[in-house]
């Protein structure tokens, strides 16, 4: 093959993937090829988030040195910051919605009232990396049970103390099915030390079967819910900014 | 005397254009996956001080925005391909890799991984598809002995004449991208995934952890690039029109020695 030809060659190849790479982002910004595009979510939830698999447990010296922070800064309204120098009194976690007894919890009636959990998972994150660190908590079924969920309820809604900077907050949902995983926590302490304020002080969402964005940091109230969308938006606010509600992938 | 004979089957025909396809957009938005973090590293979880690849932007001596690639010890600078690049709206950007190369061409994480997990589906089921008729390309004996034969014969690049069956050369390549390859590709998609290592902990564990279950990703990648690289240049040079007829009617003209 001589020269002029190779370089003929290479030119097709790069003009060939920019014209890949144009067609692809017209049709990803076609709203119907859109859609299509995030059909196999349902078949992923169905047969990856059927049934119970425990995440893998590590071991102490298998805890990464730094937790990672990633996401929104931490919460710097007034009340926020007061009940962090306070050792958070004053601060509640809200059960409310679908249940027969709307309740609330202090920090130490968390610590204290429900059996207490620790495991030692990896943690993914969507843009690629992983940490593994230590976390100790009550189960989300605990709490929830506490507050007797209605037949009705089939989703749980975890909304956040922590804002994007424009003002829009941070929230997640699990379904019951998932909010029933044995490893899915509200977490208190990280690394036998109370959750830091960049790991989501005083109480974090960890579900260590999904995604990082799935496990919300500052969470301050959980309501059951009949269905999502609507003024649920569609999940999270990942979720309402394309990412897959199922973060299992 | 020319004849010509049946090649490939209908389902192999499908199959191939299809996994052709696949293969194209997952790399493409992969790309664009791993812009989102691109750094490897070669454990479970991530030990970000020491990545054996990283593609990142730096200053010059001379205050300039430049690109660098590191791989173990070695820096390359890479301004323009790699580290910084076109934004894929008319600006440039700290970018791994440069917007021709990504799905969608602009930075967008969460359309990325849905065209990547669609097209993985349809990789993975055309490959089910396809595996039943690919065992055909499992060297027989006689053949890896012709190898060195066949070696001989692919010396001279453009003598090779192509015939109405597969060599023992093309049988080992489509071999190795078949069941070696992009299974290799799949295996190492699943162990990224929480909820699937839920599952199969055991897959993440055999590939060395799961950000070295990335590296694997990311090598099966450039072995199927490499692959295609060498397809193409042998489709061009054994007949182009010949061979891009015969994948798409199955009918493949060859010389007959009468």
């Amino acid at each position: 093959m001589n020269l002029r030809r190779g370089r003929f060659l290479t030119l097709l190849a790069g003009t060939a993937l920019t014209g890949c790479s144009r067609i692809a982002t017209s049709l990803n910004d076609n709203p119907r090829f859109h859609a299509v595009l995030g059909a196999p979510e349902r078949l992923d939830l169905a047969l990856l988030g059927a049934d119970h698999p425990l995440a893998r447990e590590y071991r102490d010296k298998d805890i990464s040195p730094d937790f990672r922070h990633n996401g929104f800064d931490p919460p710097s309204d007034p009340a926020y910051l007061q009940w962090s120098r306070n050792n958070w009194h004053g601060y509640r976690l809200f059960v409310s919605g679908l249940v027969d007894k709307p309740t609330s919890f202090s920090v130490d009636d968390l610590r204290t009232k429900f059996p207490s959990i620790a495991q030692i998972t990896r943690h993914d994150c969507v843009e690629g990396w992983s940490v593994i660190g230590k976390w100790r908590g009550v189960r989300v079924r605990d709490v929830l049970a506490a507050a007797q969920p209605r037949a009705g309820a089939k989703y749980v809604v975890f909304y956040c103390l922590d804002d994007d900077g424009s003002g829009t907050k941070y929230y997640e949902s699990l379904d019951m099915r998932q909010a029933a995983h044995p490893q899915a926590l509200l977490a208190y302490d990280l690394n036998d030390q109370p959750v830091p304020l960049k790991n989501g002080a005083p109480i974090r969402l960890k579900v260590p079967t999904q995604l990082g964005y799935k496990s919300a940091k500052h969470v301050n109230r959980i309501e059951l819910v009949a269905a999502l969308g609507g003024d649920n938006g569609s999940g999270g606010y990942w979720e309402d900014r394309g990412y897959e509600w199922f973060a299992g992938i | 005397m020319i004849q010509r004979v049946y090649r490939h089957p209908l389902v192999v025909r499908i199959t191939h254009w299809v996994v052709a396809l696949a293969l194209l957009v997952l790399t493409m938005s992969g790309l664009q996956i791993f812009n989102a973090h691109p750094e490897l590293y070669a454990s479970d979880a991530s030990t970000f001080a020491h990545p054996v690849l990283s593609i990142y932007s730096d200053t010059d001596a001379a205050g300039r925005t430049v690109g660098k690639l590191q791989i173990g010890s070695m820096v390359f600078t890479t301004t323009g391909l790699l580290g910084w690049t076109g934004d894929g709206m008319g600006g440039e950007e700290q970018r791994a890799f440069p917007p021709w190369a990504t799905i969608p061409a602009y930075r967008d994480l969460a359309d990325g991984r849905r065209w990547h997990i669609f097209f993985a589906w349809v990789l993975g089921l055309c490959a089910l598809l396809y595996a039943a008729w690919a065992f055909k390309l499992i060297p027989s004996k006689t053949e890896i002995r012709e190898v060195p034969e066949a070696l001989k014969e692919h010396a001279v690049p453009w003598k090779i004449k192509a015939t109405a069956h597969y060599n023992p050369l093309q049988k080992i390549a489509y071999f190795s991208v078949v069941f070696g390859l992009v299974p290799l590709a799949i295996i190492s998609g699943l162990a990224l995934s929480p909820s699937f290592d839920g599952w199969a902990p055991w897959v993440p564990w055999l590939l060395g952890g799961r950000q070295f279950a990335r590296i694997w990703h990311f090598v099966a990648m450039f072995g199927i690039i490499g692959f295609f690289i060498g397809h193409f240049m042998m489709v061009v040079l054994t007949g182009f029109w010949n061979n891009l007829r015969a994948m798409i009617t199955g009918w493949f003209a060859v010389e007959e020695a009468s």
